[in-house]
């Protein structure tokens, strides 16, 4: 049956609403991008600045991500700043921030994810909507837009801001743009969204399947925590190593995502997800 | 009249647990069906089975000549539903909640929206968010949800509970109009029997998941009804009436009477009246709906 995307945005737009409008869901979902966008990079970059330091750990994973470049442009300019602080910098700019910053779209889409369907069983109008003419199929694609575009619009708002700041912090101290380069490019723009989707996917499912909104927490957070941990700790190896490599995970994620969209439009049955409330 | 619900030999069960055994029967175009039953005998399950909302474990069922399996959208299409719960967004406004729900169901008409909210008296409170709303006011709510795309079936699962007898008038009212002026067919679950007896053209009983008796109220009167209580206020002297009518109670001036037959009421009444007795009020006690419902199950249970 074809899709009805005028149905499929009516979802949508209902869900979105329904998080605008609530001022304790928005807050939660603004402190997260808050905190990796603005606070964190902000103070990270100034103690570094004024603070002389001395932790030799900073040093060690400085010189450890320096020694991982590989050899040519990136690693010449590096190695011609003025000073090791400026190094620090330029680094955890580049390479640290940005796998902290792929925290912000997974957890966010996470969130509003796995309150899709539970949500509107602890409402008691999943029932409404399974007796309405629409398929499951344009519910399912609704509830992933709901999660999909207010995690997008924050990643890239926060992308934007945290450029700004970064900036306008960084560009007297090294009298020019260290900020952004290929590889954050890619990752706000090629890998969130097909992480975000991911997540949105799998959480989407269990929302489906749980009874409670407790139960898909749980259940939801064990899923995709442990491999969304993985690609985020390695995030930070793979900016370093080559922008191929965030093209390939993200890929490879991707096509992840196809075969999960494919599994959703096969659990197309009214009786399951009805069943699932009960 | 043409059928527009045909149900035959439904089972359905929940993880083994039998909800529904062997339930058959025939709805017409235009008619306003009564399904009677207590709780949980099923009747919320069998308007989800006729919606294709969930999955019959055997029979056959054909709505609109669709099977609810497979060609449960065409059906839905066609139905509006009122649930037990009405199933509506707590959190947004009345109007918020109709236009989401006309959306849904292709209605973008905010004329009709507005009149139906002025018809039930919700005009004056369609922005505020529907979680402050009375119960009577949800109800009649969700009743605009369901005809907002004027269905050709109509589903209501109780549809007067929690309503005052001024809700309760203009729901059965409303039910009255769309099926004098549309022809919907009205399909409707209740165990406040009194209340829809003025409303339904036929019945159908619902006890431990299976229809025992179904009809209108007539048929089910003659097969059921085999003596007839009248309540008669006169001044009439029993002693000087025929002991043919068997007096089983007397209260001052309201004396009531069993009779064998509906017949030998004109003839009582008449030998009232000829003995220069007068007569203000009479009333046959035992053939509203609710000594139906009582006699019907006794029945069936004795026959078990």
């Amino acid at each position: 049956m074809k899709i009805n995307r005028h149905v499929v945005w009516t979802i949508a737009m209902k869900d979105i609403k329904g998080i605008t409008s609530n001022k304790q869901v928005l807050i939660g979902l603004i402190i997260l991008p808050l905190i990796f966008a603005v606070i964190f990079p902000t103070a990270f970059i100034l103690l570094i600045h004024f603070v002389s330091l001395t932790s030799s750990d900073i040093e060690i994973m400085t010189n450890t991500i320096l020694s991982g470049l590989p050899n040519g442009g990136i690693k010449d300019t590096i190695n011609t700043l003025p000073s090791f602080n400026h190094q620090i910098i330029y680094v955890v700019v580049n390479y640290l921030l940005g796998s902290m910053f792929l925290l912000i779209p997974v957890i966010n889409s996470m969130m509003i994810a796995l309150n899709s369907f539970v949500g509107e069983k602890e409402r008691g109008t999943l029932e409404s909507l399974l007796f309405t003419p629409i398929t499951v199929k344009e519910l399912f694609i609704g509830k992933v837009l709901s999660a999909f575009v207010p995690t997008m619009v924050l990643t890239i708002g926060s992308f934007v801001l945290f450029g700004v700041i970064t900036t306008a912090i960084t560009y007297p101290i090294f009298n020019g743009f260290i900020f952004p380069n290929t590889n954050w490019i890619l990752l706000v723009f090629w890998l969130s969204p097909i992480i975000t989707l991911f997540t949105i996917l799998i959480e989407v499912l269990v929302s489906a399947r749980s009874k409670s909104f407790q139960e898909a927490q749980q259940i939801g957070g064990l899923v995709i925590l442990p491999i969304v941990g993985l690609f985020v700790g390695q995030a930070t190896g793979m900016l370093i190593i080559s922008p191929i490599i965030l093209l390939l995970v993200g890929l490879f994620l991707l096509m992840i995502n196809v075969l999960l969209l494919f599994l959703i439009s096969k659990y197309n049955n009214r009786n399951t997800l009805f069943e699932s409330q009960v | 009249m043409a059928p527009i619900i045909q149900v035959e030999g439904i089972q359905k069960q929940f993880d083994a647990r039998p909800v529904l055994h062997d339930v058959s029967f025939t709805v017409n175009k235009g008619d306003i069906v009564g399904l009677l039953g207590p709780n949980g005998s099923g009747k919320t399950t069998i308007i989800r089975l006729l919606n294709g909302v969930i999955e019959a474990t055997a029979g056959k069922i054909l709505v609109n000549n669709w099977d609810p399996h497979s060609q449960g959208h065409d059906i839905r299409k066609i139905s509006g539903i009122l649930t037990d719960g009405a199933g509506l967004y707590h959190e947004m406004s009345g109007v918020d909640n109709l236009r989401f729900f006309g959306k849904l169901y292709g209605v973008n008409d905010e004329t009709r929206i507005q009149q139906l909210l002025e018809d039930f008296q919700l005009a004056d409170h369609q922005q505020k968010k529907v979680g402050t709303y009375s119960t009577g006011m949800k109800r009649r709510l969700g009743i605009i949800k369901a005809i907002l795309h004027n269905p050709t079936i109509l589903f209501l699962d109780e549809p007067t509970n929690g309503l005052d007898p001024e809700g309760i008038q203009m729901v059965l009212q409303n039910i009255h109009t769309l099926n004098k002026q549309y022809g919907t067919t009205i399909f409707l679950c209740s165990h406040i029997l009194h209340q829809i007896e003025s409303v339904c053209t036929q019945y159908l009983f619902l006890d431990h998941g299976t229809i025992i008796e179904s009809g209108t109220k007539s048929e089910l009167e003659t097969k059921y009804i085999k003596e007839i209580s009248v309540k008669i206020e006169t001044n009439a002297d029993i002693n000087q009436l025929n002991p043919l009518y068997k007096v089983v109670k007397q209260d001052g001036s309201f004396i009531t009477f069993i009779l064998q037959t509906k017949d030998q009421l004109p003839k009582l009444l008449e030998e009232i009246l000829k003995k220069q007795f007068w007569i203000h009020h009479v009333e046959i006690q035992n053939r509203d709906l609710e000594s139906l419902y009582f006699q019907i199950r006794g029945v069936k249970n004795e026959d078990k």
